[in-house]
């Protein structure tokens, strides 16, 4: 009987201001931790296939990012004019490195760069480049398409919103 | 008792009169997210869109759009200076190659510098599928001007902002 009241009191609550209250609270918490904090968000797109596949959906988990720096091989989201679309690229070069692709191959500051996560045939060139200060290099996993085709390149740190939570 | 029904009453007419007065006496910022509402719909096209629809649409985006508009797109052939009809006409011609098209906006940032002028940071998505039967699926941040002229609000500078620089 105790059982049940509960139940309906679980399901069917009664309006009471301490109720009223403690809905507002976590109505605020979860605007503030999913607006803000961990922003959720759908992948469209294969640019980061196979690590990350057209359709999946991920949280932005900004922390990370904002008490410290993305480090080589880190998946980060960049930023658009907000976080309402955001791109989902890998972070291959910090500021004053040199960037170079060589039949496929990514190669930083003169030396190939292992990257397992890349699982499709890639045969781009790109002849080198430097990373700017304040800015990052990024690239999606798959680079199957022409180079062309790809959205890529450095990015100021400032439009490096957070990383994926998985 | 009849105290608190006449407060709920007042509280419940303010906010009728704030949510009337919010819709239909919109602030400047609301009159210049109109306008990329309006282009949103006119470039916008579905797949079985009929031919007075599409003139009228076309006519229309020119209407948006300053006697002369100022259009920068780093590393593509539209930069340069665009009369309005040059513009309805280019317009007109893009969307004829595309079966489906669906121009959206995001993020936006407003800021009025000066009297009659705007100035609008926000993410453009457009995506869509050519004749050809290709996905298009491209994302731009875009700085545009807006000036008030003749009490409507027009573009007057479009620049695509370079995210990610190869």
């Amino acid at each position: 009987m105790a059982i049940n009241k509960k139940i309906r009191q679980f399901f069917f609550p009664s309006f009471t201001p301490k109720f009223l209250i403690r809905v507002s609270l976590v109505a605020l918490f979860a605007y503030l931790f999913f607006g803000y904090l961990c922003i959720p968000f759908t992948i469209q797109g294969i640019s980061m296939e196979p690590t990350y596949r057209n359709g999946g959906i991920n949280f932005c988990w900004r922390l990370h990012t904002l008490f410290s720096e993305p480090k080589r091989d880190d998946v980060v989201t960049v930023r658009f004019a907000g976080s309402k679309v955001m791109l989902l690229k890998r972070m291959v070069a910090r500021e004053g490195e040199q960037v170079e692709f060589r039949d496929g191959g990514l190669f930083i500051d003169g030396q190939k760069i292992e990257e397992p996560y890349v699982r499709y045939p890639c045969h781009w060139n790109l002849t080198p480049r430097r990373v700017e200060k304040d800015c990052v290099y990024v690239v999606g996993d798959n680079r199957s398409m022409p180079i062309e085709s790809h959205h890529f390149g450095q990015a100021s740190k400032s439009r490096i919103m957070g990383v994926p939570l998985w | 008792m009849v105290k608190i029904k006449y407060l709920l009453i007042g509280v419940l007419v303010v906010i009728i009169g704030i949510v009337v007065a919010f819709y239909f006496f919109p602030n400047e910022e609301k009159r210049v997210k109109k306008r990329f509402d309006f282009l949103s719909e006119w470039v916008s096209k579905s797949p079985d869109e009929q031919t007075f629809t599409m003139l009228q649409k076309m006519k229309n985006i020119g209407t948006l759009f300053d006697e002369h508009c100022e259009l920068n797109a780093p590393g593509q052939s539209l930069s340069g200076s665009y009369a309005r009809e040059e513009i309805s006409t280019y317009a007109g011609s893009a969307r004829s190659h595309f079966s489906q098209l669906d121009l959206k906006f995001y993020d936006f940032h407003t800021v009025f510098p000066e009297k009659g002028i705007a100035k609008v940071t926000l993410t453009g998505r457009l995506a869509g599928k050519s004749t050809a039967g290709e996905q298009v699926d491209e994302t731009r941040e875009l700085d545009c001007v807006l000036k008030k002229i003749e009490n409507k609000w027009l573009f007057s500078e479009i620049e695509i902002v370079e995210v990610l620089k190869k």
